[in-house]
């Protein structure tokens, strides 16, 4: 599994990170979202769908 | 079809619909899943006709559509006229473009430029051995008495020391803005007090334009200190825009912060099983129930846009000029996206609230938001954890048109024992902290944490 944000789409709502710490990490300037790596480690799978599914702007893209 | 019928068509789905009324705030549900049910985009002939957006799907299209939406507050009619984002818009004498948020694109933007470096994820964590001590010196002032006020004495104080805090501003003027922040949202502009609170608020406006020139003139670090050399369109804004900016995150941050943590502690002393969950696994339902209570009380219910060009977004055919309240609250009670709706879960997941707005507008200070409301939660949960709330004194905002807030949530609990200074000397100690070590400055220039000593 793969991941990507979406940086028009995000707005810095942080839920991701709080949910799957290891897989974003966030702009110390303004709170942006990016993912640590595209290719998703399997033990992270759940948590980053689980991201994916709380961010409020639809930012997170799974493929 | 002539063009009255074809406005009946567009606007087809009509209801009567003021939440201003106390019944908005008695039957939010039963209204909320009607709407849901019938028309989650309908048409209101209140407050001079407006758009009512309640379903999940259709606030989420409409708030993202920056395109077709406008925050402009025109107050001088120098552009469209537009009314900015409260419905129904205050009397002419009163109208004040409410700061960035009343702005579009690309000014909003520079001002949130501005001011990220002073409230990210980073800058604020930072902060929160400074919130840690006062929250202590708020509840030693209680401990040993047994009785608090939770709005009064904990919710009101923090999230206002703190804003003032990282504005560059003395800590011990948090009284000057305490009760205009709270009182201009609770007061109904019809209320006796109206005057009396009114006089409060311009007292304030004074206050933070003296703090304006005084940074100008004397540096200190903080957002006032950004907002006087922030360009904005390539220049520098008038010095009352700028007090409009700093009146917007004093309004922002104090009222809404109190709201989230009085609904949170009431809850949580009628519900104690889950308080003691909440307690003993807070390392991992912390977050997940501090998105809950957001979810579930919305304290900041929804807010205003006009419609700045024809367009169709989620089905519905719009014209420009015309009002829409987007409902972040009834948003949040949607059951194609939340299963069982009106319960608390602390453990909810993919829970994708808009309680902090969605799209550009999103909320610039939800991570002192956060961060402060969790520290107060788990400090009580620690320090007084078998509170009880008192329902007799328990004093919920009349109506919810603007803040679903509190104005008193007294309880009890078994007495403890006090960890340190009172209030007011905790204040002068972390004055000094704030001078000695520059803590408002940007997390770009500081990256270290606050040291408070004891
Ligand atoms: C639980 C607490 C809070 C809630 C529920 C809340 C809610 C909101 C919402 C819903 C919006 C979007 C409004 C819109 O799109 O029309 C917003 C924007 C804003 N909030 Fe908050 N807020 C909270 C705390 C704070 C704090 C602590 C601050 C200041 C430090 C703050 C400052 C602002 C500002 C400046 C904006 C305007 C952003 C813009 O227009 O770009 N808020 N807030
Ligand atoms: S939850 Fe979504 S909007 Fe928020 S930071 Fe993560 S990707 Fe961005």
């Amino acid at each position: 599994m793969k991941v990507r944000v979406d940086p028009e789409r995000c707005q810095g709502h942080t839920l991701c990170a709080m949910i799957a710490p290891k897989a974003f990490q966030l702009d110390d300037i303004d709170g942006h979202s990016s993912a640590v790596g595209e290719e998703v480690p399997a033990d992270q799978e759940e948590q980053v769908r689980e991201a994916a599914h709380s961010c409020p702007e639809r930012a997170i893209q799974l493929f | 079809m002539s063009e009255a019928g074809a406005d009946d068509d567009r606007k087809k789905h009509r209801v009567h619909f003021d939440r201003h009324t106390p019944e908005y705030r008695d039957q939010f549900e039963e209204i909320t899943h009607d709407l849901h049910a019938k028309c989650p985009i309908a048409w209101t002939d209140t407050h001079g006709g407006h758009w009512v957006a309640s379903g999940n799907r259709e606030v989420f299209e409409l708030a993202r559509a920056a395109e077709f939406l406008s925050n402009d507050h025109d107050v001088k009619g120098e552009r469209r006229g537009y009314k900015g984002i409260t419905i129904p818009s205050p009397p002419r004498s009163r109208e004040q473009q409410g700061g960035f948020l009343e702005m579009d694109p690309p000014g909003q933007r520079h001002y949130r430029q501005a001011l990220n470096p002073y409230l990210s994820p980073a800058a604020v964590a930072r902060w929160i051995p400074f919130v840690d001590e006062v929250v202590r010196a708020c509840l030693d002032e209680k401990i040993e008495e047994g009785r608090i006020d939770f709005v009064d004495d904990l919710a009101n104080v923090v999230p206002a020391v703190l804003t003032l805090a990282m504005l560059g501003i003395p800590l011990k003027d948090w009284t000057v803005y305490n009760e205009p922040a709270h009182a201009s949202v609770y007061t109904p502009p019809h209320s006796p007090d109206m005057a009396r609170v009114l006089e409060l608020s311009r007292n304030m406006g004074r206050s933070l334009y003296r703090s304006l020139l005084e940074i100008r003139e004397h540096p200190r670090p903080g957002l006032v200190d950004a907002l006087v050399h922030a360009e904005i369109h390539g220049r520098r804004p008038s010095d009352e825009e700028l007090v409009g900016v700093l009146a917007l995150l004093v309004g922002g941050g104090f009222d809404t912060t109190t709201a989230l943590t009085a609904h949170a502690l009431e809850w949580l002393s009628q519900h104690p099983g889950e308080r003691d969950r909440l307690s003993r696994e807070r390392d991992t339902l912390l977050d997940s129930a501090t998105e809950e209570f957001l979810r579930f009380f919305t304290p900041a219910p929804g807010d205003g846009r006009t419609i700045s060009a024809d367009c169709e977004i989620a089905g519905q055919r719009f014209e420009e000029g015309e009002r829409l309240w987007l409902s972040w609250a009834m948003a949040n009670r949607d059951p194609a996206v939340f299963p069982d709706p009106d319960r608390v879960h602390l453990d909810r997941k993919g829970n994708r609230h808009s309680s902090f707005g969605l799209g550009i507008h999103r909320c610039i200070g939800s991570n002192v938001a956060r961060t402060v409301f969790k520290r107060m939660v788990t400090a009580v949960l620690d320090r007084i954890p078998d509170y009880r709330c008192d329902p007799d004194g328990t004093v919920h905002y009349e109506t919810i048109g603007v803040i679903q807030g509190m104005r008193h949530l007294p309880a009890a609990f078994t007495p403890g024992r006090r960890l340190g200074p009172s209030l007011d000397e905790t204040l002068e100690t972390l004055q000094k902290a704030c001078d000695e070590q520059r803590l408002a400055e940007p997390v770009t220039t500081r990256p270290g944490r606050a040291k408070t000593e004891r």
